[in-house]
């Protein structure tokens, strides 16, 4: 399979063709949401820490008006997460219990068999919203009254806004597709409640080729159960790539006083010049600039 | 019992840093893990760039040749806080590198760590993963 441009601009049709038939031939459903203020499970297949006991952490920090205080005098240290399907929640690990549709598992198993070359990170585009929580650098929240705005040194070095404001999604063509698509979000006890749609379909929702369609719909769970941990949930609900909705989770590490710093992924990007395609040509054709 | 102590937290933290190391793009698609390389040589060039550094290093090898063999580093913003600067290579340094080689066996390969004339060692990482354990 050359994955040439043309041939990526086939896959993403044919994936947009896949998401229109999957959503008329399918009726979506929604995971239950975890009952408010219910602590976060621990995550599926999560081997014990061995050796020393867990260093003792702060209490859960919260702002004046009672809401958690996500922020604080450093930043989260977001890691390099390679196997999301060793973070399923609700079922055991592995491959087999992410419920694919025939094309999104044909997907998976070519970004096996090509070691995750076309993986877009690797072209610095940005990782979309819950990927982003499973990749580098560290990331800042940044809490208005009418919104939050979370920075990522990482990715693309980008940001992402929730509205907090009690606004509707848009519908219809007022829905752009965007990386990380359209996000509301609410406290429910000291859980924020994130709610998204609209992504476009240039992302994967994993380094391991997770792919999915512009029907995804996100529901993110995020909690700081102390004051160095913040728990990431998100249930995928995307009936044009998978058969059902499910989950995945991992812990973030606080890392005080540590602060962001400048990351732009697309200045030199020596890995596309170097990319081949599936017959060992040239991914992209060299230019010349003056 | 100090010193001790303090070697094992410089390893942990290294080892810990090591997962942001190569967080940009596929390892295995482009670095061979079982083709571990160390050369020793002299720094020719040094690319502070992102998303990753590359330093270049005059190596003499089997054949007696001199190759010039390209290392891939991380980003400046991860090697800032693993302690390098853009000063810490420098053209005509004497050094000795770890790593490993590229698929394609040419003359370029991914650094884990330099160690300088000196004896200062400095980590890159490899790209292992962070597995959300924490």
């Amino acid at each position: 399979m050359r994955m040439s441009r043309d041939a990526k601009s086939f896959v993403r049709s044919s994936g947009a063709c896949l998401a229109i038939l999957s959503a008329l031939l399918v009726i979506p459903g929604y995971a239950a949401a975890p009952a408010p203020g219910a602590a976060p499970p621990p995550r599926a297949g999560a081997p014990a820490r061995a050796g020393a006991p867990a260093k003792p952490s702060k209490p859960t920090p919260h702002l004046p008006d009672g809401t958690v205080d996500l922020g604080g005098n450093g930043s989260w240290s977001l890691g390099w997460i390679t196997n999301y399907e060793r973070q399923l929640l609700d079922t055991p690990p592995g491959v087999d219990n992410v419920p694919f549709l025939p094309w999104s598992k044909a997907m998976y198993d070519y970004v096996q068999k090509t070691q995750n070359a076309y993986d877009p990170e690797g072209f610095c585009l940005p990782p979309g919203g819950p990927r982003a929580f499973g990749t580098p650098y560290p990331a800042e929240f940044l809490q208005q009254k009418d919104r939050i705005i979370v920075i990522f040194e990482g990715g693309a070095h980008v940001w992402r806004e929730i509205h907090m404001d009690g606004r509707k999604h848009p519908t219809g063509s007022k829905l752009n597709p965007t990386y990380f698509g359209h996000s509301v979000g609410h406290w429910e006890g000291d859980t924020l409640v994130i709610d998204t749609v609209g992504y476009n379909e240039r992302t994967w929702l994993g380094f391991n080729g997770f792919l999915h369609t512009d029907d995804l719909h996100t529901v993110e769970r995020i909690t700081r159960p102390n004051y160095d941990t913040l728990r990431y949930e998100v249930t995928i609900d995307d009936p044009g790539a998978y058969s059902k909705p499910w989950r995945m989770g991992w812990n973030i590490r606080w890392s005080e006083g540590q602060e962001l710093q400048e990351y732009i992924c697309q200045e030199e990007n020596q890995f596309l010049i170097d990319l081949k395609d599936d017959f060992g040509k040239p991914f992209f054709q060299a230019t010349e600039t003056e | 019992m100090k010193i001790w102590k303090r070697t094992l937290l410089a390893a942990l933290v290294a080892a810990t840093a090591a997962g942001a190391a190569l967080a940009h793009h596929s390892f295995a698609s482009e670095f061979d893990a079982s083709k571990k390389l160390k050369l020793t040589g002299t720094v020719t060039k040094v690319q502070w760039r992102n998303p990753h550094t590359y330093f270049f290093v005059d190596v003499k090898g089997q054949d007696g040749e001199i190759h010039n063999w390209a290392m891939e580093l991380g980003s400046p913003n991860v090697l800032m806080r693993r302690g390098w600067t853009r000063d810490s290579l420098k053209i005509g340094d004497q050094i000795t590198v770890e790593g490993s080689r590229a698929r394609d066996n040419s003359y370029k390969g991914n650094a884990n760590s330099v160690v300088m004339a000196d004896g200062k060692r400095l980590f890159n990482g490899s790209a292992d993963e962070n597995e959300g354990k924490y």
